[in-house]
């Protein structure tokens, strides 16, 4: 009696270690991504073969838990920041500058959402800014500052709560170097301008 | 001292080949890890398979039983092979997460049950594209826009080579060798237009370019 319990016990142990770590780090891969599947760039993330035919399982799944629809990234790259230049949450209690700068010959747009994706609600009806649309510097850089409250210039509104910026680029060079491992025009920086 | 003699040789015995002095420090042994004494390496090896096979498992089945594609929302809400405009994105009424706002987009689910699907739709500039995916979200034709140019596209969405021959009713006229041919790896997909909104000035433009959008069963004539 004594061993079969001894044996039932261990039995017990490899479901609950086996179930909950494999699909603990199926959630992390498929969530967060690795260096085999992402490639980071300061706060920014991008999935290297998001929508391509060829895709690997992890960033199929994270497309598909995440009703994504992306257009193949050898074509455009959509970049996430989580995090401003110091690896701050981005939230909504703080101001931040977003300096755009050497992607002149690409097109992009950079958006901001909640954590889940969805559009924040604000009264100026605004929700992202694209090479067509921002203000310029005399120097060519386009700042645009995402805040709660009113901003002269590109002001992108965000209520309440945590931020994920997205920014779309459309730039087939850029996403070759950034597939090959090479080395990419620099992307925005993110610089926390105060908090309430 | 004189340099002459020979310089006396000690007995060999005396010195014996010793070993170079050892560099290596002999560790305590560690013991296994309480936990790992408790239940055992075998029972930690089979949560190690196990765990393996179940994150494979996951990793596979998400994308085929996860919560929703972006073609499960959308296929509740579009009729097959119909071109829908939806206008800029508002909160709460978005087609997906993450999709880009700040653009009007021409939807069509497309059906290749019994015939080919023709589409026509122009791109005005940078940033506009057109995409085709499959229910799983692969993306496996695009076309983008080009810079103050405007690209009218005439395309044809055909089945698979492997399913061509079953798929394609001999009475239907066969798509022309001059129509651009786009083979879809899956009977059903969707077509995305994108169209940014550079400002309210280009509002009127944008909606009349859609407008022109078409997404029809059968090959025009």
């Amino acid at each position: 009696m004594p061993r079969f319990g001894q044996l039932f016990v261990k039995l017990a142990a490899i479901a609950v270690l086996g179930v909950g770590g494999g699909l603990g780090s199926a959630w992390y891969m498929v969530e967060a991504g690795s260096r085999l599947t992402t490639r980071s760039f300061g706060p920014w993330t991008t999935w290297l073969a998001a929508g391509r035919p060829d895709a690997d399982p992890y960033t199929r799944a994270h497309t598909a838990r995440n009703g994504l629809l992306p257009i193949a990234s050898t074509l455009e790259l959509t970049f996430y920041a989580k995090t401003d230049g110091e690896g701050g949450q981005l939230q909504s209690a703080c101001d931040y500058a977003v300096t755009v700068e050497g992607l002149d010959a690409a097109w992009w747009n950079l958006a901001a959402f909640n954590r889940r994706g969805g559009l924040i609600p604000n009264g100026a009806d605004r929700y992202s800014f694209s090479s067509d649309s921002a203000m310029r510097e005399p120097d060519g850089r386009a700042v645009i500052v995402v805040a709660r409250d009113a901003r002269p210039g590109n002001w992108l509104p965000v209520g309440a709560g945590k931020i994920t910026l997205a920014l779309t680029v459309q730039d087939a060079v850029m996403a070759a170097a950034v597939h090959t491992g090479g080395s990419i025009k620099a992307l925005p920086t993110i610089r926390k301008m105060g908090c309430r | 001292m004189n340099p002459r003699l020979p310089t006396p040789m000690l007995p060999q015995s005396r010195w014996p080949n010793l070993a170079p002095p050892s560099l290596r420090v002999n560790r305590v042994q560690r013991p296994a890890p309480g936990w790992l004494r408790k239940i055992g390496w075998r029972t930690a090896l089979g949560a190690l398979l196990l765990g393996g096979i179940v994150h494979l498992g996951a990793t596979l089945a998400v994308p085929l039983i996860g919560p929703g594609s972006a073609y499960q929302k959308l296929r509740e809400l579009l009729p097959a092979n119909t071109m829908v405009v939806v206008a800029p994105l508002q909160p709460g009424k978005q087609l997906l997460p993450f999709l880009m706002p700040d653009a009007y987009y021409g939807v069509c689910r497309y059906s290749l049950a019994g015939e080919a699907v023709s589409i026509s739709a122009p791109l005005l500039d940078l940033g506009w594209t057109l995409s085709l995916h499959t229910p799983h979200g692969d993306n496996f034709y695009v076309i983008p826009g080009q810079q103050l140019r405007t690209t009218d596209l005439a395309l044809v969405i055909v089945p698979g080579a492997e399913k061509s021959g079953e798929l394609m009713p001999a009475t239907r006229r066969a798509p022309t060798p001059s129509e651009d041919q786009i083979a879809s790896p899956s009977e059903e997909g969707l077509i995305i237009i994108r169209a940014p909104l550079k400002g309210l000035a280009w509002k009127g433009e944008v909606e009349a370019a859609l407008a022109r959008a078409k997404c029809t069963p059968g090959v025009k004539s």
